[in-house]
């Protein structure tokens, strides 16, 4: 039995991030599912874990460790296995750069269509006395504000707007960023990639009219080869919805 | 290693990267810029996308080898990791994956809020009374629409009540947490000195005179202020301050979360 247990939901966006990063490296790991749609993370045995309620979180003996890109790179330095990290600290820089640009601009952008479109509708049929009491129950006031507008459809018109911008913006930029090199930050896959990968694995499902062969090739190609992973393949494999089988859109033709 | 740092004040990310900067030891040519004119964004300092669309906002930009790089705590990381010994960041992957878990929480919840409350009191007044001609100059270069958006806002004194409600409530959250981080009688927040001691100091030294309640009865952080700002390090950068209250500079910071 290992001493890593990660929790996390699908692989997708920020639970995706460490269960990739861990395949990559080759670490043997406990999987505990935490069903998101069930608002399993604000339930006190996970609050127990991580008192903030969100998701992705990881045990390695008696530490604790939740921030899902921070916990990635962690998994890198502390485990035996290929490096996801280059040496030179100026990609260092710069992979951690595009975390946090993805973390705290794009993905943001990407959640708020999601969570409008698939998300709420997804929980939205429960029992409503139900819904309101889990809502009661999250800790951090934003991830509350945020249950609220999915559950009950309340995203403004403006702000869809600017997510859709961001979306389109960023797109734009992956694709610029993904035709001066093989990989995203640097020119070996790093923790970047693992990271990108998650936010952008079904572009072209989800965005098809900004994300094709066409407008992005770089894109798509990066995304293929990704997926053509082993790791990729091991850590989709783990998806129990719909959200992950989109994956397969990247299969070649 | 040549390295020319383009910054502002020392004050908010500037003062992190310069004392980042002098705690490594490294030379690099400093050029001072007035972040609060959005001289950032002016032909003459190099940029690329990662300056154009720096979630921090209006923070310095540190060229290495021809290279323009923002965001403040990585670029600390860079100047700790390629020096030859690591004086401010931890080698040890846990001590590490605290530091940047600390600082990720700083950049998300503390800074925009610092930033808010520190453009609401001190630049505001300074944008409105540009005239439009120049205020658009000013702005026209900037790419990132967003960021364009909070110049425009601060500009026309749109601040949100709510916002800044939530705004203080965070820079009190912060104490606290200094707080109680503080409570074991350690110096330093994480136990060595590192950049989270760096940046939380940078963003929340100047909150103390607009927010002097969500400090009081805070003795331990008032000591570890004072230690803070009595590094070298600090006190040489807070020395090449053009003005008498450099913790009253504010240019435009990261925005507030508008997603949870
Ligand atoms: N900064 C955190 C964010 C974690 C986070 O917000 N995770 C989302 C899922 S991607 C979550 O737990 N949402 C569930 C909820 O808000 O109830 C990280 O990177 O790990």
């Amino acid at each position: 039995m290992s001493d890593v247990t990660l929790y996390h939901w699908e692989p997708n966006a920020n639970s995706g991030k460490p269960m990739l990063a861990l395949m990559e490296k080759g670490v043997d790991f406990n999987s505990h599912y935490v069903d998101l749609l069930n608002f399993d993370q604000h339930k006190p045995d996970y609050l127990a874990i991580n008192p903030e309620g969100t998701i992705p979180a990881m045990t390695h003996g008696d530490r604790v460790l939740t921030e899902s890109t921070a916990m990635m790179e962690y998994v890198d330095a502390a485990f035996p296995g290929p490096k996801l990290m280059p040496d030179d600290p100026k990609d260092q820089w710069r992979i951690r750069w595009w975390m946090k640009f993805m973390d705290q601009w794009l993905a943001p952008s990407f959640s708020m269509i999601g969570w409008s479109v698939f998300i709420g509708p997804m929980v939205r049929s429960k029992d409503p006395d139900m819904l309101k009491a889990a809502i009661d129950r999250i800790p951090l006031p934003e991830r509350r504000v945020a249950w609220r507008k999915a559950i009950y459809g309340t995203f403004g018109e403006e702000e869809m707007k600017e997510s859709q911008r961001r979306v389109a913006f960023g797109i734009r930029m992956l694709e610029e960023e993904l035709s001066k090199r093989e990989w995203l930050a640097s020119d070996q896959y790093s923790l970047a990639d693992v990271n990108g990968f998650n936010i952008a694995y079904a572009l072209p499902l989800s965005q098809p009219e900004l994300s094709n062969d066409e407008k992005t090739p770089h894109i798509l190609e990066w995304l293929r080869k990704i997926y053509e992973r082993p790791a990729a393949k091991k850590t989709w494999a783990m998806g129990k919805t719909d959200l992950a089988t989109r994956i397969k859109i990247l299969e070649r033709s | 290693m040549a390295l020319v740092l383009y910054h502002g004040e020392p004050n908010g990310p500037s003062l992190t990267v310069l004392a980042a900067l002098f705690e490594t030891g490294h030379d690099a040519e400093l050029r001072n810029i007035d972040l609060t004119m959005g001289e950032r964004h002016q032909d003459n300092v190099p940029s690329g996308v990662e300056v154009h669309m720096s979630i921090e906002g209006e923070g310095p930009v540190l060229v290495a080898d021809g290279e323009p790089m923002a965001d403040s705590v990585f670029i600390a990381c860079y100047l700790n990791d390629s020096a030859s010994i690591s004086p401010i960041a931890p080698q040890d992957p846990f001590a590490r994956w605290q530091m940047m878990t600390w600082c990720r929480q700083i950049i998300e919840r503390v800074a925009p809020a610092a930033a808010y409350l520190g453009v609401k009191a001190h630049l505001a007044d300074k944008l409105s009374a540009l005239d439009d001609a120049a205020f658009e100059k000013l702005i026209a270069p900037i790419k990132s629409e967003d960021l364009k958006t909070r110049w425009a806002d601060i500009r026309a004194g749109a601040f949100d009540d709510a916002k800044v409600d939530d705004s203080k409530a965070k820079i009190k959250a912060a104490v606290d947490k200094v707080e109680t981080q503080l409570s074991d009688g350690r110096d330093w927040l994480l136990g060595d000195f590192s950049i989270a001691d760096l940046e939380t100091y940078a963003w929340l030294a100047g909150m103390r005179d607009l927010e002097p309640g969500a400090f009081d009865g805070a003795s331990r952080t008032a000591g570890w202020l004072d230690r803070v700002k009595a590094r070298p390090s600090v006190s040489r950068a807070l020395s090449l301050a053009r003005t008498a209250t450099p913790q009253d500079i504010w240019a435009p910071g990261p925005e507030i979360n508008r997603w949870g």
